[in-house]
């Protein structure tokens, strides 16, 4: 772990690129400093067929090797926007997006704004433009259906997701208690931690370790472990349930496939059930590039299963202990401010009433 | 320059790439957005921790006397892989903070911006250690 | 030596049904050496757990009632033989007096209580089983309490960057050994139930040693000036989870401590 060059965000952005394309844009020559950050992906983590078969080296027992740390941090949105019919964007296109994204999140904040009432992410290295990134040609990380969008939700789904937002009503406002605040501000997990393993903001890394018989997969957010057996094992008793489901591994020549039931559907991504089996690949299609690819299949919540894909690239550790509950002072502080707000419009409310 | 994101903010600060923008929403529950304060002082400890890391300063008001604050900044994990350790921000550095107060009126803030003597800003323009060199960091 | 080998479903102190292979014999079986795995390293990949008392207390100690008394008999603490080397811990006067301080307001410190991660080496003793992850670069120590994890860096070896509840550990073998030498820890775990603190000066050694296959013998020296007036050593085996796919489950705990942490913030119904 040597000391990192901390250069300006606009200088970084651009050499990012051009390490991806190999396409030079005019007037910046690639930095050795970028080129390690986010060496060349290739082309083939866009579509679906690599151009060129990749063997990759194995473990000690055997597995096909995808140890290391990586990113799937992207811009790229699960579902396609609506203004875009095509699959993927030409290289130009992402560039253009990428850097209309880094200057998103490097912009001026208006001082006394709710906005400006945070830390500034870019001197915690905390954009993405500071941190490796997985280039990603592709409108929308669905891939199947192919309008790149999710499909249909069942009645079934729909009431159930009615049937909750009428719950939350009646919980209260989101300070009124700690249970009404998000799963992730209170330290239990990320929401997007699944599976399937959706990007954070930031800190969007994982660990994978393999031994004998184990894939082990470490999510540095909110500091989640997935240890997968991949000896065959059958899924245990459906009174098991978890945050991330069970999970059972195999290998299908290069590719790791897992199939994950069981979850506790407390943590309902994009409002499934319980029930959702989640159907994840994993193929290290380059020495720097994993293609992580999911099926979620629902028929309690979605007409038919549906598919995703993203690249995950190759990024340096460590992964330093997210101890997040230990130190969630933003718990308390948030609940007593709400409290201490509300004791004054209370004592407010009686000096108006007493006059 | 400041930092504004369009993504998600959860309640804890948290980032998720997907779904509505909620404007930073649960930080200006804990902090008052009206009152921005300016915090000149000494560190004594930088808590490199998660969800969020925090400065502790001393501040010496104008009557002379030293008053503790706890500033609130981003997780230190990003800054780790830059290659920023516990020995990078030593306790006596002299450090201006632009913040917002803890609404509960406490010696608490969440720093918007933290500026070095030197008028750098806390972990940018090379402000870290072997910062200009080439950065060619072996992936473990 | 003879050893008698005895299956004991242990329905009081696990979830029901695990099944254990308990052995008499204490010494390590001379020379056992355990498989490798295809590169070479003694095998130490598996779910272990120990079966002792320490969590309650790590010094040698009595059976005594529970703290809640709600909880009776299931609350009450059970007597320990100890797995500190001597019995007793070598703590400084004022350090003393903090144990017993901690002891007696444990209700409201212990971390554990709090779901807090459980530091180093309580890990390895608290009543949940460890899973041991074994590749050439990493050995990773999961745990199924709070989805703690370490990471044991057996090469590139470098200094702790900062402070944490499980701190930096840095591996080698020697022989069958894994040793892992910890440091960078902060000062907020305890050793146990019963007050027993370090620093976050604190300076953890430990050796992992093969005695037979089902089970380990786990050494730790502790080493932490500025609560002990010298180093002091714990030993004890690890049991491995022989019960056909055994696996770490959840103990995903926030949830379960939310309400006592917090539940004092809770916005009150209005009069």
């Amino acid at each position: 772990m040597k000391h990192r060059c901390l250069v300006p965000i606009g200088v970084l952005a651009i050499p990012i690129a051009i390490a991806w394309l190999g396409v030079p844009v005019a007037g910046q020559a690639p930095s050795t400093a970028a080129a390690t950050k986010a060496a060349p992906a290739k082309a083939s983590t866009a579509k679906s067929t690599a151009t060129k078969a990749y063997t990759p080296p194995r473990t000690p027992d055997g597995q096909p090797d995808i140890q290391g740390f990586w990113t799937n941090s992207t811009y790229t949105p699960l579902e396609r926007p609506n203004n875009v019919t095509k699959e993927f964007y030409t290289p130009d296109e992402l560039e253009v997006a990428i850097k209309q994204a880094a200057d998103r999140e490097t912009a001026q904040t208006e001082p006394g704004t709710t906005a400006d009432v945070h830390y500034d992410f870019t001197q915690f290295g905390l954009d993405r433009s500071q941190s490796t990134f997985a280039k990603n040609l592709r409108t929308s990380l669905i891939t199947n259906p192919e309008n790149g969008k999710l499909p249909p939700v069942t009645p079934e789904g729909q009431k159930r997701a009615a049937e909750r937002a009428a719950a939350r009503k009646t919980q209260g406002g989101q300070y009124d208690a700690v249970e009404n605040m998000p799963i992730g501000s209170r330290c239990i997990i990320m929401a997007g931690a699944g599976p399937p393993m959706m990007n954070a903001g930031y800190n969007s890394n994982y660990q994978i370790v393999q031994g004998p018989g184990y894939v082990m997969i470490l999510t540095e957010m909110i500091h989640d472990v997935r240890v997968i057996p991949v000896d065959g094992r059958p899924q245990p008793h459906s009174n098991v349930r978890q945050w991330v489901g069970t999970s059972r591994g195999r290998w299908d020549g290069n590719t790791l496939i897992v199939e994950t039931t069981n979850f506790n559907g407390k943590n309902a991504f994009r409002g499934a059930s319980e029930n959702m089996k989640v159907i994840e690949r994993f193929t290290r299609v380059a020495d720097d590039v994993i293609t992580y690819q999911f099926t979620v299949e629902d028929d309690a919540t979605w007409a038919r299963p549906w598919t995703a894909e993203m690249p995950m690239q190759k990024t340096e550790g460590p992964i330093f202990e997210f101890a997040c509950h230990e130190s969630n002072y933003g718990i308390a502080n948030i609940l007593a401010g709400a409290r201490a707000d509300e004791k004054r419009a209370a004592e407010e409310a009686a000096k108006k009433g007493a006059k | 320059m400041r930092t504004k994101l369009a993504v998600v903010m959860t309640a804890g600060g948290l980032l998720l790439a997907a779904g509505p923008v909620r404007a930073h929403h649960a930080f200006a529950a804990e902090f008052d957005v009206n009152k921005p304060i300016k915090l000149q002082g000494t560190l004594t400890k930088w808590e490199m921790v998660n969800p969020h890391s925090w400065f502790h300063i001393d501040v010496k008001g104008p009557d002379g006397k030293v008053n503790s604050w706890l500033v609130e900044g981003g997780s230190p994990n990003q800054l780790i892989r830059m290659g920023v350790t516990k020995n990078t921000v030593l306790a006596g550095t002299e450090l201006t903070i632009e913040a917002y107060q803890s609404k509960d009126g406490n010696n608490k803030a969440v720093g918007r911006n933290f500026v070095l003597a030197d008028g750098k800003r806390l972990f940018l323009g090379g402000s870290a250690p072997g910062g200009g060199g080439d950065s060619n960091s072996p992936a473990k | 030596m003879r050893t008698r080998f005895v299956t004991v479903t242990m329905a009081a102190v696990l979830a029901a049904g695990l099944a254990l292979v308990v052995t008499t014999a204490t010494a390590q079986t001379p020379g056992y050496r355990a498989p490798r795995t295809k590169d070479g390293k003694p095998n130490l990949n598996g779910i272990w757990q120990a079966l002792n008392t320490a969590n309650w207390d790590i010094e040698a100690h009595p059976a005594g009632p529970s703290p809640v008394r709600d909880l009776g008999a299931a609350g009450a603490v059970p007597a320990g033989l100890g797995i500190v080397e001597g019995g007793t811990l070598p703590y400084r006067p004022e350090a003393l007096a903090k144990k017993k301080e901690n002891a007696a307001n444990r209700l409201k410190l212990d971390p554990e209580i709090k779901c807090y991660l459980p530091g180093v080496p309580r890990g390895m003793y608290q009543p949940f089983p460890v899973q041991i992850i074994q590749s050439p670069k990493h050995i990773m120590i999961v745990h199924e309490y709070a989805g703690a994890v370490r990471t044991v860096y057996m090469d590139n070896h470098v200094e702790a960057p900062a402070d944490s509840w499980m701190g930096w550990s840095n591996g080698h073998w020697e022989g069958e050994t894994l040793v892992i030498d910890t440091t960078g820890f902060n000062d907020l775990s305890w050793f146990d139930r019963a007050g027993n603190f370090h620093s976050d000066g604190m300076h953890v050694i430990e050796r992992i040693t093969a005695r037979s296959p089902e089970t380990l013998t786990y050494e730790a020296t502790i080493e932490d000036p500025k609560v002990f007036t010298r180093p002091w050593k714990i030993s004890m085996p690890l049991y491995r989870h022989v019960e056909a796919n055994a696996q770490i489950l959840e103990f995903r705990c926030v949830e379960f401590v939310e309400d006592l942490m917090y539940g004092h913030l809770r916005k009150q119904p209005s009069k």
